[in-house]
């Protein structure tokens, strides 16, 4: 049963750090990005890559870099020139974008899996009671606590953070008292992008790599975002939590309806509380 | 005001007198001649991409109202066409109901469903309806794909038919040079059934909504059941196109809940420009024919569709269809053309 939980955090953790990286868009830009889910798969390609030279590390560092150079690019070509047409437009421009990213890596990488071997500093498992853990797997979690941590602190304490909180508030009023929006939105967007990678590239070890492999987690944040209430820091951060939980168990115990918990609980949060769990 | 606005492109600079009139006799025409079309084609390869196309063309037609009529976008369309499809399988599968039964169950289930679900999925804004869609339909892909005793996993199931259906026999609905003619007198009814349905008072009290929700709830109208209505026959149009494709193709997989299908016809009903009843029927063709010229010479054909898609979106957003009604004003010699 516990490591049951520990699966349960494992995967709330990823989806935890892909969510976030939609919340930020969404704070600044009021637009949600469908092709988060190409950037979480390219990621893991770049890491991927990266791996075979740098080892984990470099391959962490590598994505990030890589994915953040794409979210300025993502916010300069396509966020900022869209930002006066309806949210819809955006919303179909990055679906545009998701196919166009799926393509490119398929030509580059070929559409076989590819596995990304677990790091060897990782690679054996401890024991918790009568059963064992694989270590790799309490990283990811440390890795989710750490986003966690680190970015409720930035957004509490910096002045960049101040900005980000009062933008995803009331965008125009924040422009007004003289908070240069676009170049925060740059950085918003490179954040949101790098954590996108981020989760990738931790992700790859435990999935297998396909060009397709950003879709069925995307689905899983888009329900953590929209039951946690659409750019809602901490409703991310609890849905998350929730829905990695019962996505795990659901699979354990009953395989055939699994994906169809995480939508139950949608469904009632909305009736609820239509937006979102915890009140902003 | 708001009735002239919304009429479809093409006949909104047309002369009062005709503003009536042109849409029914024009669709009269088309139809009639597409029903001409099998006489004179040859190619049974073109007569099968013309099927697909039409079939195609009923599920944008469903994206297409959705997005004119409610102001959503829809990513999860295969859920109601596939659905459709899984059921005519699965009926046949176990047998004891008549065909026409399951046909007709096929689509007034989806119908069903769909109102139901509407009164969750419109309490969010528009953004977050679109991402519900996708999880929705993905959720039944998911479902479909694990419970292997159901529906047999990935290897899907066939549909096996009675050797007459509606009094026709059941080859009528497997051969393209007559399925054609069924699809196309299906989807020609659509359009001329959505264009009542436009100009009536549904139509224009959904209109009212999207434009403003609260000043028509202000007004005294209730906001959420017309939608619920919309979203619901919507459903309904795409199942039917469910139905004609497990007719046709005689076999379903989880493909048919794919969310790249639900997509597939969102680009088809943007190409194609959703201001017009009839762009996503004519985005349909295009996509169809553009993906089998493409097929020959690219492998790219996703990245081609996905640059399309950003093209389309951001340079022409009424799509083709409002692109010819802005040349057939110029031609008429209208102002604003």
């Amino acid at each position: 049963m516990l490591i049951q939980i520990l699966n349960g955090l494992v995967y709330g953790g990823l989806l935890y750090i892909l969510s976030v990286g939609l919340v930020l868009i969404f704070g600044l830009r009021r637009v949600v990005n469908f092709a988060h889910g190409a950037l979480f798969m390219v990621g893991a390609y770049v890491g991927y890559a990266a791996n075979m030279v740098l080892g984990f590390w470099g391959a962490v560092a590598c994505s990030i870099l890589v994915l953040s150079v794409l979210g300025v690019a993502l916010d300069r070509f396509v966020f900022r020139p869209l930002q006066k047409e309806e949210p819809m437009v955006t919303v179909l421009v990055t679906f545009g974008l998701l196919l166009v990213l799926e393509d490119v890596v398929r030509t580059i990488w070929g559409r076989d899996l590819l596995s990304f071997p677990t790091p060897a500093a990782f690679s054996g498992t401890i024991a918790l009671g009568d059963s064992s853990f694989p270590v790799y797997r309490l990283l990811v979690v440390a890795v989710a606590v750490l986003v966690a941590a680190g970015l409720s602190l930035w957004l509490k304490t910096s002045r960049a953070g101040l900005y980000v909180r009062a933008s995803s508030v009331d965008p125009l009023t924040t422009g007004m008292q003289g908070v240069d929006t676009e170049r925060l939105s740059a950085l918003v967007v490179a954040m949101g992008s790098a954590l996108a990678g981020l989760s990738g590239v931790i992700a790859a070890p435990l999935l297998a790599l396909s060009p397709s492999m950003g879709s069925s987690i995307l689905i899983e944040s888009f329900i953590v975002v929209v039951t946690g209430g659409l750019g809602s820091f901490t409703g991310a951060f609890v849905a998350a939590l929730v829905i990695g939980q019962l996505h795990n168990l659901g699979v354990v115990y009953v395989p055939h309806i699994a994906s169809m918990i995480p939508l139950i609980l949608m469904v009632a949060v909305l009736i609820w509380r239509p937006n979102g769990i915890v009140r902003t | 005001m708001s009735e002239t606005s919304n009429l479809s492109a093409a006949l909104v600079e047309a002369p009062a007198a005709r503003r009536g009139l042109g849409f029914p006799v024009t669709l009269a025409f088309v139809a009639a001649a597409g029903a001409l079309v099998p006489g004179h084609i040859g190619s049974a390869l073109l007569l099968t991409l013309l099927t697909q196309a039409t079939i195609g063309a009923v599920l944008a037609t469903s994206v297409g109202f959705l997005i004119r009529q409610n102001g959503l976008v829809s990513f999860g369309h295969a859920a109601f066409f596939g659905g459709a499809a899984y059921i005519v399988a699965l009926a046949a599968q176990g047998g004891g109901v008549s065909a026409e039964v399951v046909v007709i169950a096929a689509v007034l289930v989806p119908v069903v469903v769909a109102f139901a679900i509407a009164f969750v999925m419109l309490r969010v804004s528009g953004v977050a309806f679109s991402m519900l869609t996708l999880a929705v339909a993905e959720a039944l892909h998911e479902l479909m794909m694990r419970w292997r005793e159901l529906a047999n996993g990935e290897d899907g199931l066939p549909v096996r038919l009675p050797s007459s259906l509606f009094g026709l026999p059941v080859s009528t609905f497997q051969r393209p040079e007559t399925m054609f003619v069924v699809c196309w007198i299906v989807l020609m009814a659509l359009i001329a059934g959505l264009w009542l349905l436009s100009r009536s008072h549904l139509g224009t009290l959904t209109l009212a909504i999207q434009d403003n929700e609260e000043r028509a709830r202000f007004i005294g109208y209730e906001t959420l059941v017309p939608r619920a209505i919309v979203f619901a026959l919507s459903a309904g149009i795409a199942a039917m196109g469910g139905v004609l494709f497990a007719l046709y193709n005689g076999f379903v997989t989880p493909d048919v809940l794919h969310w790249s299908l639900s997509g597939e016809a969102l680009v088809m009903a943007i190409i194609g420009g959703a201001r017009t009843l009839w762009g996503p029927a004519l985005g349909a063709v295009v996509f169809f024919f553009l993906r089998d010229a493409a097929g020959s010479y690219t492998e790219h054909w996703q990245a081609l569709i996905g640059i399309v898609l950003i093209t389309v979106t951001v340079a022409l957003p009424t799509g083709l269809s409002g692109a010819i009604g802005l040349v057939a004003n110029r031609v008429r010699g209208g102002r604003h053309g």
